[in-house]
């Protein structure tokens, strides 16, 4: 029986090592795309504030910035599209801020 | 100088693709960071660490299967060529983060003791792999290169706390679990009707 799964446990490896990465599902955000601000604008932003950002991205709506914080913790973290409002912070899986 | 055999020659040259693959891109493709190449060489350290553990209980379930001895004749490369992927997956780590401040100040993140730890198990079983190391040790080599089960199990704890989700990383790692489940069953099993016929 066991035999018979481990093809199977293969396939699934496959489908799932091939799959898109697509929204991660840590975080949503449902904001009309109309009335989003840019992306450059909240990385201008963020400079400002003392972050180093090295990559932004869209992810479950949310702006998604990989970078080094103002406290110089290597972090990935989200904002929401229109107000740029810090919703999430997470350093190498650990969540250092959460938006309540 | 007494030549490899050719199976060895291309076994290794075929463990050595993905990595050249991964430089390859490293040096190519604009706007690059070595960041984006943590999550390959991570991956392929993982699975070859998983296919090399596998090759045992393969072989008791297989006995008579002419490919699975081959590959278990052969294990030592992909142990080696497991190591290998997390050296390059630590230097796309030290590259990104550019500081050993920057390096120490993230060590106490369960995500990355986990991954260090998991690196460390690795190169007493890399530094024993070959051998002279088998000769000297004799019965303590063992001891050594079984290092590769703690190895394992800190690479899916790394692997899980890392990154966004667990799928991938229990994905990878199911058939081993599924092959040592087994293992551990037929062993008890063994043991129970032992005793009975006793």
């Amino acid at each position: 029986m066991i035999i018979r799964l481990l093809p199977i446990a293969a396939a699934l490896s496959l489908a799932v090592a091939a799959s898109p990465a697509a929204a991660t599902g840590k975080i949503r955000c449902d904001a009309p795309q109309k009335q989003w601000k840019s992306m450059a604008r909240l990385q201008a932003d963020l400079t400002k504030q003392g972050w180093q950002v090295r990559k932004a991205k869209l992810d479950g709506g949310c702006y998604e910035v990989y970078g080094t914080d103002p406290q110089g913790n290597r972090v990935e973290a989200y904002f929401h599209p229109v107000s740029f409002k810090k919703l999430l912070v997470s350093r190498r899986g650990e969540v250092l801020f959460r938006a309540k | 100088m007494n030549s490899l055999p050719t199976s060895k020659m291309i076994l290794w040259a075929v463990l050595a693709v993905p990595a050249a693959v991964t430089v390859h891109r490293y040096a190519t493709v604009p706007d690059i960071w070595p960041g984006d190449l943590l999550l390959p060489t991570g991956e392929w350290s993982a699975r070859l660490i998983i296919f090399a553990l596998m090759l045992t209980p393969l072989g008791q379930l297989f006995p008579t299967s002419r490919a699975v001895n081959w590959l278990i004749r052969h294990r030592r490369a992909f142990g080696v060529a497991a190591f290998g992927y997390a050296v390059l997956h630590l230097i796309f780590y030290v590259l990104d983060m550019e500081s050993v401040a920057a390096m120490l100040a993230e060590i106490g993140a369960p995500g990355i003791w986990t991954g260090w730890l998991a690196l460390l198990c690795l190169v007493p079983l890399a530094l024993t792999s070959n051998d002279a190391a088998m000769r000297r040790l004799r019965g303590g080599w063992k001891r050594v290169q079984r290092l590769a089960y703690p190895a394992a199990i800190l690479t899916l704890l790394h692997w899980v706390l890392v990154h966004d989700g667990m799928a991938t990383a229990l994905v990878h790692f199911a058939p081993l679990l599924l092959l040592q489940a087994l293992r551990l069953a037929r062993l008890f099993n063994r043991n129970f009707t032992q005793r009975k016929t006793i």
